[in-house]
């Protein structure tokens, strides 16, 4: 432990020494930019901005380099919420749950009010799951190896579950919609044996649904297709004189304190788990603060606290997400993959080897994630006021510019014309069940969970050798406790939407 | 008059003929080149492609524009470069699992030895067999042997059906005829954590992954053709055919090529070969840089698809 805080002290010398610190924090602050930049716009993906700008980074000291890209990729995770407030787009998985009270704020006309609240809860949740990582690394590492595919698969039930029991609306219409998502994940090939399922012979579904187009299209297009619907003329004279709004109040923000801190945790909580990641993070935030709210009826209907919520939570799983890469060099996803490349490109090979040979180094860069974030808090409120202009643009303009970009980002993410007609059916398929009351936001998360929780679970039945049931029960004890929660948590919930539901009847029927 | 008319239109037509032949000898390429990968962000063939297409401009006077197209593994992106024009200007960068095996497993639309042909083989990946440092199985021929002797027992964590991890460990235990138990995991990532964790008794792995987990992991052979002093035994040397076991990423073109085009690009690729640029910044990436000209590869081609087809029928037919 003594170790650690020389490293560390070290670490902060690297990084804090006068002559290089400008230098990094200008790399840094162009990385938060650009990623704010393609994380805003659909289709410039926070992936592909690094993949393409690795190379530079070969050429840069690391103590430049790599703090470019960790900006790239915290700019963009805040940049992927900024079209999900304003326009309902979520342009990543990770910003869907913003979308549930983002885009009814702004139309509250309180669109910089949430654009606010999503970068401080970002920024919090973002600086605090940091610094827990930069003091728990070991214990992070050790509880990520045990996670193997039986855990993983019920962490990804349970979750499963907990979302779609606190989903809006009512409860098994929730869940007719959560499995009409996992039929559709289903199409393509299966995620062990790469067969084809469902594809009839059309050779352009054997890779499936794609995610983007169909987030975009059953959060956004069917948005716009609804807005519309609404008597046309008067939606679009009628929000011309929409204001950016008045600015985040101390007091609201004091008030989400709660909430972002429950966010934080779980948000870190989740990174710790490889292979759970953002989408699920924000997902089980927001259902939480719902949860425990004394309101929950107003989430979903222009909630500050609901933003804070999937804000805070998405974030908060960056830290704990890098130390599988750097104690091990198991990257958990494509972006830690990237970044695994950046690290042996420039002499620092992740692995058990790492920490202790050039432990210093990887502090500096650890403590450059947590400078990262306070230079971020600074351009993020720099840059707010532009991006909630958005909201003076007259409708009659916005919505077919929003209608270009939605094509023309899902076009560019894989440059696959099927991906054109997959946003075109489920603008349909989002618009027709949100005109009948279903949430639309079950079928995407079955739809992002259902071919995990399939992999883990055909994964599971593979390592048993065919005693399935013996081998969770004597081999692995965490799953065991996981999966006796499942049904319990479930229970709990259940009980409450219905006594929720029922009070609220007998309020209205009351006032009635 | 006539005569002049007559002299007029074949001078006009050598003329046209003289400026196209010359169009395609010398103004080739006149625009940017695309190359498909058939594979997503962030993986080792997205990370070698950032690499050459930013260093081979110089040598052919025109950018190389990467274009992911990942799906259906790797379907999405082959299809679409089969049916791209013959003109040079789309290359497809695949690997040799989805070029000669894919075929044997999978019903494709479209047939990779007749539809592409080798502009070059960038570079290979060459794989070796890994254990926990605490393994009883202290070297290759004990593993195999335990692997006879109970069959089922062994469990091989491998990166995902038919891909680069799994196949040359498959190819192995199938010449051995050892029976393990073999589980996918995404990707080479998680198949170590496996590894690690305790989950899996051994796995494939590159070279590059296994150096920075220093005394966690023993290897036990690797694929190389020749010995290297100090490193562990081959899979040549206990008699394993092992060249077949790397994996070859290779660019290609669409098969109807122009001949002086597909010349131009060889040459292209060779000349990069050279730059000490590429070679520090592949070195970087921990990749080799072992170029194999396109016309060289083309013979591997055959025998790839051969081996492939026996092992795929013994590992289905059981």
């Amino acid at each position: 432990m003594e170790d650690l805080f020389i490293s560390m002290g070290q670490g902060a010398a690297i990084l804090f020494n006068p002559a290089t610190l400008f230098i990094t924090i200008l790399y840094m602050i162009g990385g938060l930019l650009l990623g704010m930049f393609v994380g805003a716009l659909p289709g410039l993906t926070t992936l592909t901005a690094m993949a393409i700008l690795l190379p530079i980074v070969f050429f840069l000291e690391p103590i430049f380099g790599i703090p470019f890209l960790l900006g790239i990729y915290k700019g963009g995770i805040y940049g992927g919420s900024i079209p999900a407030i304003l326009v309902s787009m979520p342009g990543t998985g990770a910003a869907v749950a913003t979308t549930f009270d983002g885009p009814a704020l702004t139309r509250q006309g309180k669109g910089r009010k949430a654009l606010e609240m999503a970068l401080f809860s970002s920024v919090a949740g973002d600086l605090t799951s940091d610094i827990f990582t930069i003091f728990m690394i070991i214990p992070i590492a050790l509880i990520a190896l045990k996670i193997g595919p039986p855990e993983l698969g019920a962490v990804l039930f349970l979750s499963l579950i907990v979302i779609s029991a606190t989903g809006s609306g009512a409860f098994v219409k929730g869940l007719l919609v959560m499995v009409l998502g996992l039929f559709i994940a289903m199409i393509g090939q299966d995620p062990i044996g790469a067969l084809s399922r469902f594809t009839f012979g059309v050779f352009e579904l054997r890779s499936g649904i794609s995610l983007l187009p169909m987030l975009i299209g059953l959060f956004a297009l069917s948005e716009l297709l609804l807005n519309i619907e609404k008597k046309a003329s008067a939606y679009i004279d009628a929000k011309l004189k929409v204001r950016e709004g008045e600015r985040l109040k101390w007091s609201e923000f004091r008030a989400c304190g709660r909430t972002i801190m429950r966010s934080t945790a779980i948000g870190t909580s989740i990174g710790i788990i490889p292979g759970v990641g953002q989408v699920v993070a924000a997902f089980v935030g927001y259902a939480a603060a719902k949860n425990a709210s004394k309101h929950p009826e107003k989430f979903g209907k222009g909630e500050l606290e609901g933003v804070a919520a999937a804000e805070a939570a998405n974030n908060a799983v960056n830290g704990p997400t890098l130390v599988p890469m750097l104690t091990f060099g198991i990257p958990g996803d494509n972006i830690t993959a990237i970044l695994l490349g950046a690290f042996v490109a420039v002499g620092m090979r992740p692995g058990p080897q790492l920490m202790a040979e050039q432990g210093p180094q990887v502090f500096a860069i650890l403590l450059a994630m947590v400078l990262a974030n306070v230079l971020f808090l600074i351009v993020g409120y720099l840059s707010i006021p532009l991006f909630a202009r958005v909201v003076r643009i007259p409708k009659s303009l916005l919505m077919p510019l929003t209608i270009m970009f939605a094509f023309a980002g899902v076009f560019a993410v894989r440059n696959n014309p099927t991906d054109l007609y997959i946003l075109g059916i489920f603008g349909a398929i989002g618009y027709i069940l949100r005109k009948y009351h279903f949430d639309v936001a079950p079928l995407a998360m079955a739809f992002i969970l259902g071919p995990e929780i399939e992999r883990a679970l055909s994964q599971t039945i593979s390592l048993s050798k065919g005693n399935l049931a013996g081998y969770i029960l004597f081999d692995r004890p965490i799953t065991v406790v996981i999966l006796v929660l499942t049904p319990l948590i479930a229970w709990y919930l259940w009980r409450r939407s219905t006594k929720l539901r029922r009070e609220s009847l007998a309020m209205t029927g009351q006032e009635e | 008059m006539r005569m002049n008319l007559m002299k007029m239109v074949s001078s006009a037509a050598l003329m046209l003929g003289l400026s196209v032949g010359g169009a395609m000898a010398q103004d080739f390429p006149n625009k940017p080149i695309t190359l498909i990968l058939p594979l997503g962000a962030g993986g080792s063939h997205d990370l070698n492609s950032r690499v050459f297409t930013s260093i081979i401009p110089q040598y052919l006077d025109q950018a190389m524009i990467v274009k992911l197209m990942p799906g259906a593994s790797g379907q999405t992106g082959t299809a679409a470069a089969a049916t791209a024009p013959a003109d040079g200007y789309t290359l497809l960068f695949s690997h040799n699992y989805f070029d000669q095996l894919q075929q044997h497993v999978k019903d494709l639309p479209y047939d990779t030895t007749k539809d592409f042909v080798t502009v070059a083989r960038l570079n290979s990946a060459r794989f070796c067999l890994i254990v926990r440092a605490d393994s009883p199985h202290k070297d290759i021929n004990g593993l195999l042997e335990f692997g006879r002797a109970n069959p089922g027992k062994l469990e091989f964590a491998h990166s995902g059906q038919w891909g680069a991890g799994m196949v040359p460990g498959a190819r192995l235990l199938q010449w051995a005829k050892v029976n393990a138990n073999m589980t996918p995991y995404r990707g080479g990532g998680p198949s170590l954590r496996a590894l690690l964790a305790g989950d899996a008794d051994f796995t494939v792995q590159l070279p590059s992954t296994i150096a920075g987990q220093g005394d966690a992991v023993r290897t036990l052979a690797c694929v190389n053709d020749e010995p290297v002093v100090g490193s562990p035994p081959t899979f040549k040397s206990i008699g394993f055919p092992s060249e077949l076991g790397e994996m070859h990423r290779i660019v290609m073109a669409p098969r109807g090529i122009p001949a002086d085009r597909l010349a131009k690009l060889r040459e292209a690729f060779a000349k990069m070969q050279e730059d000490k640029t590429y070679q520090r910044m592949m070195s970087r990436l921990g990749e080799d840089t072992n170029l194999m000209d396109g016309a060289e590869y083309e013979k591997l081609r055959p025998v790839q698809s051969d081996t492939y087809k026996e092992l795929v029928e013994a590992m289905t037919k059981g």
